[in-house]
């Protein structure tokens, strides 16, 4: 159940993945590879529905990219953010609460990782 | 870097300090009177207003509003009629041609009147939505910054059912509902009984359910369907009328209600 009273105060680069701090005092973080494998778009999803095949051939896209990085990662509306990755996928809408979801509390002092 | 390929982003519309959109999940409860109708009531409140009537397959503001198809080609968007900015599919297609559109051709549409018309400087852009909770309501969640909802409903149960959706739909993609609006309430007759043609209280209802306030009772007068068939609403007709006050005092609440929330749900920039 999405809580419509849980709302980002901050969005930013933290090392290798992004740290979101939440009005409720919780701070978390998700690495960009958690991110990019958790992409909650149709294509993504059915992908990760099937069982993971060892013959998948890379796109010339995938290997220039290499790791993924966000260039891009826009508000959509009032509930979800949409980030474009440096392999040209854009499609993925992630949601306040699904980013909550999947990402991890940080303490108060200690580091993302 | 890459531009966005799938979606742009969240467009503002300069110029555009309010956008509001008039919502329900059922269909025939009276959103474009609504929405036509409040319109002109923040007119007459001395708002400078636009009316976007994002029901691409069945658009009803021209009829309402006393205009129809139109030369692209020699008139400039949007149009302006009773003081208030006007768009709409109905200027584009003949009113006896189906547009016959799958979904992303809509959303397509939808985006367009909202970042290729140019709206000038409004206090209000008032959205018309269609029925249901597709591409249309989607397209303009994601891609506007919408300051908040009413959500129209009609009295009996099979509309309440269908305008819940609506309300959900509201709060999950976090647009701020203004409230709910019960229409075609109840008919006053010569005799002075109050009739409740629909039943009584599902407005109220929806309302208490989401926890939003009602925003009031729009009573039946067959003129309001007069009306709209003859292209002039009826608060810009009969703006003595019970109707029209009732119009008249939603359009404060809106006034008020947008003034509280505007930017209150905006996101953060993300620091990349």
């Amino acid at each position: 159940m999405p809580d419509p009273l849980l709302k980002p105060l901050n969005v930013r680069r933290v090392g290798d993945g992004l740290t979101i701090g939440w009005n409720d005092g919780v701070r978390t973080h998700a690495s960009w590879r958690t991110l990019r494998d958790k992409c909650p778009c149709a294509t993504c999803l059915d992908k990760t529905e099937k069982p993971p095949d060892p013959f998948r051939i890379l796109s010339d896209k995938e290997i220039a990219a290499g790791a993924p990085v966000p260039v891009q990662m826009n508000a959509r509306g009032h509930y979800a953010y949409q980030i474009v990755w440096n392999d040209g996928h854009d499609t993925g809408i992630y949601s306040l609460d699904y980013l909550r979801q999947i990402s991890n509390p940080v303490p108060a002092d200690g580091k993302e990782n | 870097m890459h531009p966005p390929q799938g979606m742009p982003p969240k467009m503002a519309i300069p110029g555009v300090k309010y956008l509001i959109a008039v919502a329900s999940g059922k269909g025939g409860v009276g959103k474009s009177t609504v929405a036509a109708n409040l319109a002109l009531a923040l007119k007459l409140h001395g708002q400078r207003v636009g009316l976007m009537d994002a029901d691409i397959y069945g658009p009803s503001v021209p009829t309402m509003m006393g205009l129809g198809m139109v030369d692209q080609t020699t008139t400039p968007f949007p149009i302006e009629k009773y003081g208030i900015k006007l768009m709409s599919m109905g200027f584009l297609v003949d009113q006896n041609q189906a547009v016959i559109w799958r979904g992303p051709k809509v959303a397509q549409a939808v985006a367009a009147f909202l970042g290729q018309i140019n709206w000038g400087d409004l206090d209000y852009l008032i959205i018309d939505l269609p029925p249901g909770t597709g591409d249309a309501q989607l397209t303009l969640t994601q891609q506007a910054p919408l300051t908040g909802a009413v959500v129209v409903t009609t009295p009996q149960d099979i509309s309440l059912i269908d305008a819940r959706k609506g309300l959900k739909m509201f709060n999950e993609v976090r647009v701020p509902v203004i409230g709910v609006i019960e229409n075609m309430s109840y008919f006053m007759g010569d005799d002075g009984k109050r009739y409740e043609i629909f039943r009584h209280g599902g407005g109220q209802k929806l309302a208490r359910e989401g926890g939003v306030p009602l925003l009031g009772e729009i009573p039946i007068d067959p003129r309001v369907a007069e009306c709209g068939d003859t292209g002039e609403p009826i608060v810009s007709r009969y703006p003595d009328s019970p109707v029209a006050s009732a119009y008249l005092k939603l359009a404060l609440v809106v006034m008020d209600e947008s003034r509280r929330t505007a930017g209150q749900s905006d996101l953060p920039e993300v620091q990349l």
